[in-house]
């Protein structure tokens, strides 16, 4: 993607970068103390941008973004780049179409704990080491696809290249630091839906880059073997790109900070605690596996529904379900922004009803799009059902950042995690084998996503009240809620400031009509901190 | 309901749509070509290498005339049974343009009613042949290109003269060594990265040290 740094908007944000800056901002913080940071985008209180310059890449906002998109693409690309070669890998190999649907559950099932574990690595190690990690470790996987021969190692290695699907969480985690409240659900909407994108993609850049090795010259069997190479290339240079483009958070790297002592280590044991005893994050765990879960599915057998059904050719089929995919670039985004705009409203409350109303919509196109049988009304009608369907996920992602503080990676990765369960659970209950035909179980899965979705109904924020009730009595603040993370002996020590900005800045959630008793009435918007 | 009403028929209609067009049923087609093609039965080839001669005429006792209609005859290597079990991308289907059972040609050759000896043809097995079992079919097609009749090395039930044939693995000894490489390079830079940033680590917090004394 070629951007031009668009960072002089107006004269008073002209902002002179450390002498040092050559290389960005994993090697030269050494001798910046973040008071005297300054950024070329408005910043909050804890330095977050609280605006979205979609073609910028200013360090280090917007950098972080587009690193943390095109690697979580890269990663999207790898997972999913053999189902479109699939006709000729299932000739290869001698697969059957058992063989293929365990190789479709795998892929995504490996990363149901590799996106809880991200959540923590996040928390404790921070994005850019966490993400780069997986992302190296996970490439070997995909460079092996090249050498395999039997049905298991083509199990095997689809298996652990979706470990690499964690890289979601990171990404999350990553928007989630450096962006402010009022646009963190845009962040994280683009972020995550230009990864998605890479599902999409796939289906198209695989076989263009099949065939142009087979004219090049090689026989078919072995023209695939060399293609695996380029998505593994191009997720190893991903990783290169962030830890040596990348930057943590707005003020510096993990490492740095931590040493210095301005990001006090946290406990691991503390950080999953306060994260899987939060249960707004088992709720939102289920239903992203209804929102994430269903495009996972759909990723993995709308191909062949479209092919079987209406007797299509592969290639037009594989047309159709890149279609699907690349909605991503404009549908997840908006979900995102959606939930900012109606939370500028609504507060919390307006995020968790246009959630819960996304969503359920979502579900009743399902139930129609395995009921309709002609061709045209069925492409209309699936590609009404993806937008929603990742709005939904976009907006799901409005809300995690809230949740918690301390333990925002467990969060996301529970999240995360819960979306790649329910596409295991629901490619094993209703795409597995021949009980239900393809359209009955797009039906079904329809109806499940309806009632897998009604527990946002639960959500509930004392502070912000939920879908069906008001801010507690109590009046309960932002302060309450977060800092009920740290125990005394914690906030002795000063461990919880980061909470209190956070929870200061997340002042926004209370939508237009302020709660005015424990706050003063200013306090809307945040002031920014740059000159 | 009526919607509802509207979208089924409309699927019927498409369903019936498709019938009309497509396709000779397989099951209307007689056997009267005698196919023989030099596997023996259960003998296993390697493409690239192993020749498949197919030789095939129209059955001696058959009254005259009956290909009078035949224009061309293809011959088709085609899935036994076996090979095509939980593979629906194989699937045998009685709707010849929707029929997946035989998908490589062995040869193509015009048809002369007059003339009636055996044609032959020797073919070299393609390297883009897979790994299964198979089995040999001859397809008579007349002048509008639709399947008039056919013959094949094996019996109704596709259970006997079965032979088969190994495909290439596309491996090369150059993949495998880049794949080595590649990825040990992938390990290693994380591991260097990782000595780099506690490096750096450790130099700041004694930068920042000697600023704080």
């Amino acid at each position: 993607m070629k951007t031009e740094a668009i960072v002089r908007e107006k004269a008073s944000m002209e902002v002179e970068q450390p002498p040092a800056a050559g290389g960005g901002g994993g090697f030269n913080n050494g001798n910046q103390s973040s008071e005297e940071q300054k950024f070329s985008v408005p910043v909050d209180s804890e330095n977050k941008a609280t605006e979205f310059r979609l073609f910028s890449i200013s360090k280090p906002h917007m950098r972080a973004f587009h690193l943390s998109w095109i690697s979580f693409f890269s990663c999207f690309v790898s997972s999913f780049a053999a189902p479109p070669l699939l006709p000729i890998i299932r000739d290869n190999l001698n697969l059957t179409a058992t063989d293929i649907g365990n190789a479709g559950v795998a892929s995504v099932s490996g990363a149901v704990f590799a996106r809880v574990a991200m959540g923590t690595a996040c928390d404790l190690v921070g994005p850019r080491l966490a993400s780069a990690s997986l992302i190296f470790l996970t490439a070997p996987a995909v460079y092996f696809t090249s050498v395999i021969n039997s049905a298991t190692s083509y199990l095997l290695v689809r298996f652990f290249t979706g470990f690499s699907l964690a890289t979601f969480v990171s990404t999350q985690f990553w928007m989630s630091s450096m962006f402010s409240p009022p646009v963190v659900g845009r962040a994280n909407g683009f972020a995550g839906g230009w990864g998605n994108l890479g599902g999409g993609a796939t289906q198209l850049i695989m076989p263009l880059v099949f065939s142009l090795i087979r004219d090049i010259g090689a026989a078919q069997f072995t023209a695939w073997r060399i293609a695996f190479f380029v998505p593994a290339f191009f997720q190893m240079l991903t990783a290169f790109s962030i830890l040596i483009f990348g930057q943590d958070m707005p003020d510096g790297n993990f490492q740095r900070l931590k040493k210095s002592g301005e990001k006090p280590k946290d406990e691991f044991s503390k950080v999953l605690f306060h994260g899987v005893s939060n249960y707004r994050g088992w709720i939102l765990a289920l239903t992203y596996g209804y929102c994430f879960g269903v495009e996972l599915t759909i990723d993995n057998i709308i191909a062949e529904y479209f092919y079987d059904r209406f007797n299509l050719k592969l290639h037009t089929a594989g047309i159709i379900a890149a279609s699907f995919g690349l909605a991503n670039l404009f549908s997840r985004p908006g979900g995102g922004m959606l939930s900012d705009a109606v939370s500028r409203r609504f507060g919390m409350r307006g995020r968790l009803w246009a959630l819960w109303l996304c969503q359920t919509f979502a579900g009743v196109l399902c139930i129609i799009l395995g009921l309709v049988g002609s061709l045209s009304v069925s492409v209309v009608v699936m590609i009404i059902f993806s937008v929603f369907v990742q709005a939904a996920c976009g907006m799901t992602f409005g809300i995690v950042p809230f949740v918690s503080r301390r333990s925002l990676g467990v969060i996301s990765g529970m999240t995360g995690g819960g979306g790649n369960v329910g596409a295991v659970v629901t490619q094993l209950i209703f795409f597995k084998g021949s009980r239900f035909s393809k359209e009955r179980g797009i039906t079904l899965m329809g109806v499940m996503i309806i009632i897998c979705t009604l527990p946002i109904c639960l959500i509930y924020f004392p502070q912000w009240g939920g879908m069906f009730f008001g801010p507690s009595s109590k009046k309960v603040t932002e302060e309450d809620y977060y800092l009920g993370e740290w125990n005394s002996k914690e906030q002795e020590k000063g461990s919880h400031h980061a909470s209190m900005k956070f929870a200061d800045n997340s002042v926004s959630e209370r939508g237009r009509r302020l709660n005015t008793s424990t706050r003063p009435a200013d306090e809307s918007t945040p002031s920014p901190t740059h000159v | 309901m009526a919607s509802h009403k509207v979208v089924v028929a409309s699927f019927l209609l498409c369903c019936l749509a498709q019938t009309c067009y497509g396709g000779v049923l397989f099951s209307s087609l007689e056997r009267t070509i005698d196919v023989t093609a030099s596997p023996n039965e259960g003998q296993v080839l390697s493409v690239g290498v192993n020749k498949i001669s197919v030789t095939w005429a129209l059955n001696k006792t058959l009254p005259s005339g009956i290909d009078s209609t035949y224009n061309t005859i293809k011959v088709k290597l085609c899935y036994a049974p076996v090979s095509q079990r939980d593979r629906p991308w194989r699937k045998t289907e009685d709707n010849l343009s929707r029929d997946k059972t035989c998908q490589h040609n062995i040869a193509s050759k015009p048809y002369d009613a007059s003339n009636k000896t055996s044609q032959s043809f020797e073919w070299i097995i393609g390297l883009d042949v897979p790994t299964a079992t198979y089995f040999v079919r001859a397809y008579a097609f007349d002048q509008n290109d639709m399947e008039v009749a056919y013959g094949q090395t094996t019996n109704e039930k596709k259970s006997t003269d079965l032979f088969e044939i190994n495909g290439v693995t596309g491996k090369h000894t150059s993949l495998d060594i880049s794949s080595v490489c590649f990825s040990a390079f992938s390990v290693v830079s994380l591991f260097v990265f990782f000595y780099i940033e506690k490096r750096k680590g450790k130099a700041a917090s004694s930068v920042e040290q000697k600023v704080i004394t």
